[in-house]
């Protein structure tokens, strides 16, 4: 892999292509380039020897966060999805073994030592597909709904994740993320972190599915800094921190890591996750619609009459601005506007004015191209794919190109995932209490 | 992948007339290969400068589209500037449907997602390089044109390259094309491009030889060059009409029906021969209607025509037009507008005779109960079928006859100051074999009369993109009233 040209970019686009790359160069470059900057390298808080004092939720998040002024959570600026097959030697009789499981759990422990449990350290998740779980004559206990995953809509026809796992690994640091990838599945040397050496074994367990690898940022501003990327066009806003141009992720707009919580049974602090992989034409969303078109079809129509979001959704606070009539309008303004909103359609999926979904999806420039990532927890893939449908909005009488932004994203792939607990999330059985 | 588009002498021919052209028109436009490259100067750090460079910048459209400046033009169907020139590609098989491809220079058109004002924007592509990629979508069976937007998707490749992002194409309205998908695409640079498109179920209510038909998510693939020749077909093809005609009310002929129809020769649609029928009808009664609301003078339109041997498309496979039936066409009773009640004179008997919304002619027609029409119409494969009268709405354009799709229409039936349907009865989109796209409504719990008023309220306007010449209209379009004639 070649690196980018450190002289055309800035720094942040340079970090940001950094990750997409990843490896062993790119680490050492992205190493260079901060103590280059801070003049010591060692900016990332430390971690803990005491697992116990680590969350059970692997996606307990939110409060190891910085929150902005509005009160929303502040996600990881830097992410990587890393798809990892079972190894051959890590099974017996087609089940993992006590070594294999051993391997991956002190490999965890490892970069939790390493690094702080906090977006300025290091945040991760482990998932296991469906396909995981089916080498086990048990089936998943009562309570966890994990189906293969399936196309959503009659217009997409997406790859599947069927691979084993899913390392979601999540940092404001972008050297953070590439060292843990380095260190788990490099072949240099083993980098060090305050003063942990990131020594693992887990390529005994697990190989890195490298042609689903993904990678992806989010944060205001970054989706600009990639506007010398082909179909990222110049008039994304300055302070965009989605590459669609406007805030997401609003505090009320999000499920709370309780909701989607498994709360019984073996799996009791674990959740669902789904991901699914998108392009996003940009180019058409900016330069062939207007700033009031793009609000008809991100929020509602009403958003756009009443000017309710401003550039970039700022004028928002920590909602996106839907009362409950601007959600039961949806249909009417179907028929009556010839246009509905993304957010406004996607609500419907609420489930008695909550949001079932808690999403943690970011942009990418994976291939060159804008899209999205998105990865998303909830308490049942059901409760996604209701959502989805929802905002989908087959039943609207709407033509396509006014149905929310349905005319600029094209999945590519979809993944289905269980995040067991901290305790059963190295090679956790079908049914542990079997 | 054959061009069918033109030979060479085709070409020169239209060259000749296009500078002649020029020069009574404005001579604005320049000859693509003289164009200087300045757009791309400017935009030092973009990388495909340098390939431009490379390729010969003057050698993209530049300044060289053609202008569609029209000062001030009505609130109504209007002529643009000039005649398009496009490459017309063999159409190729998509499941159950045909897909024709066509290509030309990238395109100034105006997106639209909602009614007012605000909701309208023109878009001016601000990259010479690339093409306005359309196509035509129909069912082989029918030879019915799909006018309806379910999200079609091309993908772009440079051998295995993927150019660019997917994008899904506007569903679109253009004069001389009628109903099509397109957008504008930009290229990096001069080369064969594959293009894959694909096709989702098409999921409007369908009617008679439609029903549980193109269920399928399809696709197809086709291939195109883009190189100076192409630009100069493209650019040197197109025709401008005489500035005095810009902006007047009226319309250019369809493409594949209009440049022959006067004339003879007109050869195609083999599968639906009523449809050259019409447009025969329909050019031969213009004359009788010059002193209608038609400002422009159709037959001059095609004499100017012939004169500049607009040809080229006579030998490329044909591509259907999405025009609509004419009103002789419908079996059932032709509402009558409400201004005259007597009903005999009030009904509309041809094309000009419909009334308007918004420069839209909006035909209304009820089909008897038991009558063979309304019994297709009203079986839509969906559950039991009801019998009962059918309610039919069809806006369409005030000339070329193309279906208005993609808007919300209801309607409201009043006797004496009784509601007898309604009030705003939502109608539903519908394509029909027979018919093709309109708006309708099964009656099955009451029975409209002769004298009933027919209120069709456009709750919103036809969400499809416009070509210059349908940019303003058909957008705040009012009510219209009909009344049920006597029979």
């Amino acid at each position: 892999m070649t690196l980018p040209d450190r002289s055309t970019l800035s720094r942040r686009e340079y970090a940001r292509a950094l990750v997409a790359v990843g490896g062993a160069t790119a680490l050492s470059a992205c190493l260079d380039m901060s103590s280059g900057e801070n003049g010591a390298e060692n900016t990332v808080p430390s971690g803990t020897d005491d697992p116990d004092s680590l969350p059970a939720r692997q996606y307990a998040w939110n409060e190891f966060a910085t929150r902005d002024d509005k009160g929303n959570v502040e996600p990881p600026a830097h992410h990587v999805l890393l798809p990892l097959a079972l190894t051959e030697r890590a099974t017996a009789d087609g089940e993992p073994t006590a070594d294999a499981r051993e391997t991956t759990e002190s490999t965890l422990r490892t970069l939790e030592r390493a690094y702080e449990w906090s977006t300025d350290g290091l945040l991760f998740t482990l998932g296991y597909t469906p396909s995981y779980f089916e080498r086990f004559d048990e089936d998943l206990p009562e309570g966890v709904d994990l189906p293969e995953p399936a196309a959503l809509t009659s217009r997409e026809d997406p790859a599947f994740d069927e691979f084993d796992a899913l390392l979601h690994l999540a940092s404001n640091h972008p050297e953070v993320v590439l060292e843990v990838e380095e260190g788990l599945f490099g072949d240099q040397e083993e980098p060090e972190r305050n003063g942990v050496v990131l020594e693992s074994n887990l390529i005994e367990v697990f190989e890195r599915v490298d042609e689903n690898r993904r990678t992806g940022f989010v944060g205001a501003g970054l989706p600009t800094e990639h506007t010398d990327v082909s179909g990222v066009p110049d008039a994304v806003p300055k302070d965009a921190p989605f590459f669609m141009g406007f805030r997401s992720g609003f505090d009320r707009t999000q499920a709370s890591e309780d909701r989607v919580t498994i709360d019984s049974g073996p799996f009791a602090d674990g959740t669902t996750q789904h991901v699914s992989s998108m392009d996003i034409q940009l180019e058409v969303w900016f330069e062939q619609e207007n700033h009031y078109q793009r609000v008809s079809k991100m929020f509602s129509p009403e958003h756009a009459a009443e000017e309710l979001v401003g550039d970039v959704g700022e004028e928002l606070g920590a909602d996106s601005g839907l009362s409950d009539e601007r959600i039961e309008a949806t249909a009417a303004d179907a028929r009556q506007e010839g246009v509905v909103g993304h957010a406004q359609k996607a609500a419907r999926g609420r489930e008695d004015g909550d949001p079932p979904l808690l999403r943690r999806d970011f942009n990418t420039i994976d291939g060159d191209r804008p899209g999205l990532h998105f990865v998303s927890l909830q308490h049942d893939i059901e409760d996604f794919v209701r959502v989805r449908e929802a905002m989908t909005g087959a039943d609207l009488d709407v033509p396509s190109a006014n149905n929310g932004i349905l005319h600029y994203i094209f999945v590519n792939r979809r993944g289905n995932y269980l995040l067991p607990p901290r305790g059963l999330r190295a090679l956790p059985a079908a049914n542990p209490d079997a | 992948m054959q061009d069918f588009t033109r030979t060479t002498d085709e070409t020169e021919i239209d060259r000749r007339t296009f500078v002649a052209q020029t020069g009574a028109a404005t001579g604005v436009l320049a000859l693509a290969g003289c164009l200087s490259g300045d757009d791309d100067e400017e935009d030092g750090d973009d990388p495909d400068a340098e390939n431009g460079d490379e390729n010969g910048s003057g050698e993209d459209y530049g300044d060289g589209r053609p202008t569609i400046e029209v000062e001030d033009p009505p609130n109504a169907v209007y002529l643009p500037t000039h005649r398009e020139a496009m490459r017309m590609l063999d159409p190729i098989e998509a499941g159950d449907m045909m897909l024709g491809p066509m290509l030309s220079y990238p395109h100034d058109f105006w997106t639209i997602a909602g009614s007012g004002e605000d909701a309208v924007e023109r878009e001016s592509p601000d990259s010479g390089r690339g093409v306005h990629m359309m196509f035509t979508l129909w069912d082989q069976q029918t030879g019915t044109v799909l006018p309806v937007d379910d999200g079609v998707q091309i993908r772009v490749y440079d051998g295995d390259e993927q150019v660019g992002s997917p994008v899904s194409p506007w569903s679109m309205i253009s004069q001389e094309m009628g109903f099509h998908f397109g957008d504008n695409v930009t290229l990096p640079e001069d080369g064969t491009y594959t293009v894959e498109v694909t096709i989702p179920p098409v999921s409007v209510r369908k009617t008679g030889d439609l029903v549980d038909r193109l269920d399928e998510r399809v696709s197809a693939t086709f291939e195109f060059e883009y190189d100076d020749e192409f630009r100069h077909e493209v650019i040197g093809g197109v025709q401008y009409l005489d500035e005095a005609e810009w902006g007047d009310r009226g319309a250019l002929e369809p493409m594949d029906h209009g440049d022959h129809g006067e004339h003879g020769g007109h050869d195609g649609h083999d599968d639906h021969a009523h449809e050259d029928e019409h447009d025969d009808h329909e050019h031969g009664d213009h004359d009788s209607h010059d002193d209608g609301d038609h400002e422009h003078d159709h037959g001059d339109e095609h004499d100017h025509d012939s004169e500049n041997g607009h040809n080229g498309h006579d030998d490329h496979a044909h591509v259907p037009y999405s025009a609509l039936p004419r009103i002789d066409e419908y079996d059932g009773a032709i509402l009558a507008t409400a201004d005259d009640e007597s009903g005999a004179d009030g009904v509309p008997t041809d094309h000009d005779s419909l009334p308007r919304s918004d420069d839209a002619a909006i035909l209304a027609a009820l089909f008897e109960d038991g009558s063979a029409d309304a019994e297709r119409l009203a079986d839509d494969g969906e559950g039991d079928v009801t019998a009962g009268q059918y309610l039919l709405v069809s806006p369409r354009t005030p000339y070329n006859r193309v279906p208005l799709a993609d808007a919300a229409l209801s309607v409201t039936v009043e006797r004496d100051d009784d509601t007898i349907v309604g009030p705003d009865a939502a109608l539903a989109e519908t394509l029909d074999s027979e018919y093709g796209i309109h708006y309708g409504l099964v009656i099955d719990d009451t029975q409209i009369e002769p004298g009933d008023s027919v209120t069709v309220t456009i709750d919103s306007p036809p969400q499809v993109a416009r070509h210059q010449g349908y940019d303003t209209a058909f957008l705040e379009m009012p009510p219209i009233e009909f009344t049920v004639p006597e029979q």
